[in-house]
């Protein structure tokens, strides 16, 4: 009797536990199935580059990188560098500057010939090639140990002309389009617009019954810059082909264009001609705006001051074109670049050891910037793309929380800036002259035609591309 | 005393060191350099160097990751910036934004100081207020300027609509918002606006230092002679400021031609060039960009204007009667 009192009792409180546990730590449990960065650890072997647990007494590095969009990513960025050269014995500077400043501040380092022993650009710096130096090894050591990097980042960190990795890209951000879901609803598209057909009908209708207009930039700055490229490539035109030849006088970039002058006509106020880069995220969290592309950035600090915009926000991958292709650029890219005035060889180890144990340790910088960072080496953050990953249950509070599934296939539809090519000086030049989005406003503003406008925008695509192949930046021939 | 009880002590001060020094010193042709001294070479380190180096970098093929001089490429910098049609388009803008800025800060400045010449209740409140927009950076007072014109959030245009002069039916179109920065003319307007509010108060200054020294027994002959406002204006007060206005002219339009911070942040050239002005084209073409060689070319069109203007001001003002 005792026995079976004994073995009842026993039962009760294993079976009392059991609940308790099933209560008390089942949440628990659950919570503890929401993915985590994995533990941060640092390596002394990549591929075939090795380096030392500790470097010698007095090593130091200083990185100069952009103010990241998403705060949160430079807290973490912070305490992860200190840690790092707590371990290896090295003190690590690092300073933020405004993205906009970072070609100048570049600039004076290589004139002066001293700085930073890292620079982190946000978009591919080749035209600083002379000045840098080469990051083969690096490149190699990280695609042995993490494997295939993504194309967006191959691109945008070496030139074959040169043959030389001019930068090591540890990331890149998504450009998707975003759209309000309330108000295309009504427009009786429910998924958003697909299409750039789409976008004309349902954008006009909008307009008109609200007012609020299609916000997409045609102003000489970052947004405006990428949404022109994003609009030429799904309509099948670029600048120049793989080759580095340039096409962009084509049936398919002025039809691109004439799209632009309809779009604009029909659903965009002039607003857009004099935007920053911030313009349109103010003008969308406002409820201003029906549609603009954009990175997730701005859907974060809306969620930060409680808009019910990013409530009523939806994320489209790139409109498909009249002949259903549909490419986006990547929004900003993560290159570092050691210049070649860096001559201390424990600051080139140190560096060259820090870039690597990033990429190793990048589920955490992906995750602490909210998924703005995508990394370089996908393999590297599988918690991101899993099913029921970080995309699929989105930890940041998005709502409904799959509402960034469509960015697991984000690099299926992102491409770079010079695609199909690779990002070369001229490129950048056109890119940063707004030549493209020069062109745009023309068009829409009714000061040139649309053949006029593209003739005038070949012509001085001609004349840069012409002057950086004369240095050997730039292949092709024509 | 005789001379044989002083030789001794005038004897000790020629041979000190220090008499010595301050002998040498007192020497017009040392001290005149000692005086010039600091001025000349903060020229040479400050105007003369990098002019210099402007002019070599503007005959090169130097880049940004390469900005070494030893690739001669003549004028070809030069030629393949007049080929381009923004560069036309910002010297126009440079030329106009900078004129009308100086006509409407000539008027303006004239006004404030006669304003200021008088003593009114609150006069040191305003004078600390007026001069604020020089003591601010360009870049937040740009950032200022920004929000008043801004697309979406412009105070402006909210008080327009309340007036009843912007909006659907209304004087200045059926949108509520007049997009300032968005429009070639309005955006050109917009930088002359920001540019004199900046630049009033020291131009003012300039002006005010100028009126004060006018002697008021001129003024009280006039009214005296029956003179009213405005015949006192032209017929003395204009007259007496002109070297000092010339001086104004001179100071402000060197600094507003010169400017491109209000550019970058306000319009950043655009739409499309429409608002582009020289000195944020050679910095895009050539920091931004790369093409250092280009950036240079273009930063040295300037350079013909503002000596011509230099020279003509100076000659100006030195010819005037009042100088």
């Amino acid at each position: 009797m005792s026995h079976w009192i004994t073995r009842n009792v026993r039962r009760l409180a294993w079976m009392s536990a059991a609940t308790l546990t099933v209560l008390i730590a089942g949440p628990a449990a659950a919570q503890g199935q929401e993915l985590k960065p994995a533990d941060i650890e640092f390596r002394t072997s990549y591929g075939e580059m090795r380096f030392p647990e500790k470097y010698p007494d007095g090593t130091s590095i200083s990185i100069t990188q952009w103010s990241h969009f998403v705060p949160k990513y430079d807290e973490w960025f912070a305490e992860y560098a200190q840690e790092w050269g707590k371990a290896h014995n090295v003190k690590v500077t690092v300073n933020h500057i405004n993205l906009s400043d970072l070609p100048a501040s570049l600039a004076a380092s290589i004139s002066a010939g001293d700085g930073p022993t890292l620079v982190e650009m946000n978009a591919a710096p080749s035209a600083f090639i002379e000045g840098l130096q080469p990051l083969d090894d690096v490149n190699a050591a990280a695609e042995a140990t993490f494997g295939k990097i993504a194309e967006t980042c191959r691109h945008s960190s070496y030139l074959p002309t040169k043959e030389m990795w001019y930068g090591y890209c540890h990331g890149w951000v998504p450009d998707p389009g975003v759209y309000r879901t309330d108000l295309w609803q009504q427009a009786g598209y429910p998924n958003g617009p697909e299409t750039y057909d789409d976008l004309l009908d349902g954008g006009a209708k909008i307009f008109q019954k609200t007012g609020l207009p299609v916000a997409v930039g045609l102003s000489p700055e970052l947004d405006s810059e990428f949404y022109a490229r994003a609009l030429i490539w799904s309509f099948g035109g670029s600048i120049q082909d793989e080759d580095g030849n340039v096409v962009f006088d084509s049936p398919e970039t002025l039809a691109a264009v004439r799209y632009q002058k309809k779009l604009f006509d029909s659903a965009m106020t002039p607003q857009v001609f004099a935007w920053n880069p911030a313009s349109n995220n103010q003008t969308y969290i406002a409820g201003q705006a029906s549609y603009i592309q954009n990175s997730i950035s701005f859907f974060r600090s809306a969620q930060d001051i409680g808009s019910q915009i990013a409530n009523d926000t939806g994320f489209r991958p790139g409109l498909k074109g009249p002949g259903g292709e549909a490419r986006m650029p990547s929004h900003v890219w993560f290159i570092y670049v050691m210049p070649a005035y860096v001559k201390d060889q424990n600051k080139i180890t140190a560096a060259k050891n820090f870039l690597l144990d990033l990429s190793t340790n990048y589920s955490s910088a992906s995750y602490y910037s909210k998924f703005y960072n995508f990394p370089a080496f996908p393999k590297q953050v599988p918690q991101l793309f899993q099913d029921g990953g970080w995309l699929d249950k989105d930890p940041w509070g998005s709502e409904p929380a799959d509402k960034l599934a469509i960015f697991k296939t984000a690099e299926d539809w992102t491409v770079w800036l010079g695609y199909p090519g690779y990002a070369n000086p001229a490129i950048g030049e056109v890119y940063q002259t707004h030549v493209l989005t020069t062109m745009m406003a023309d068009v829409a503003r009714g000061t040139k035609t649309p053949e006029q406008a593209v003739r005038d925008a070949d012509k001085q695509i001609r004349a840069i591309f012409a002057k950086w192949r004369k240095r050997g930046f730039v292949g092709g021939s024509d | 005393m005789n001379s044989s009880t002083i030789a001794p002590v005038e004897h000790a001060r020629e041979e000190g060191l220090l008499a010595r020094l301050g002998r040498a010193l007192d020497r017009p042709q040392v001290l005149v350099w000692l005086m010039l001294g600091p001025a000349v070479l903060y020229i040479i380190a400050f105007v003369g160097f990098p002019f210099i180096l402007a002019i070599a970098l503007s005959l090169s093929d130097a880049t940004i990751g390469d900005p070494s001089l030893d690739r001669y490429v003549g004028l070809a910098n030069f030629a393949a910036v007049m080929r381009q049609d923004a560069f036309w388009i910002a010297l126009r803008n440079s030329l106009l934004i900078t004129a009308a800025s100086i006509g409407l800060l000539l008027v303006l400045a004239t006004a404030a100081s006669e304003l200021l010449v008088y003593s009114f209740r609150g006069k040191r409140l305003f004078q600390v207020l007026f001069i604020l927009p020089w003591a601010m950076p360009v870049s937040l007072a740009a950032i200022a300027w920004l929000w008043l014109l801004d697309s979406q959030f412009s105070p402006v245009d909210w008080v327009l609509v309340q007036l009843g002069l912007l909006g659907p039916g209304s004087p200045l179109g059926p949108f509520s918002h007049l997009y300032y920065l968005g429009r070639p003319w309005l955006g050109i307007a917009s930088l002359v606006v920001a540019d004199v509010w900046r630049m009033l108060p020291l131009a003012t200054i300039i002006v005010l230092a100028a009126r004060l020294s006018i002697p008021e027994e001129r003024f009280q002959q006039a009214r005296i002679d029956g003179a009213g406002f405005f015949r006192i204006l032209f017929r003395i007060t204009i007259p007496a400021l002109r070297p000092m206005l010339i001086v104004a002219i001179l100071f402000t339009s060197l600094l507003i031609i010169g400017e491109m911070g209000m550019v970058e942040i306000l319009t950043r050239g655009a739409p499309g060039h429409a608002t582009q002005v020289l000195p944020y084209w050679a910095y895009l073409k050539g920091i931004q960009s790369g093409s250092l060689g280009q950036g240079a070319a273009i930063a040295l069109f300037l350079f013909p204007f503002l000596l011509v203007a230099a020279v003509l001001a100076l000659r100006a003002a030195y010819r005037s009667p009042e100088a």
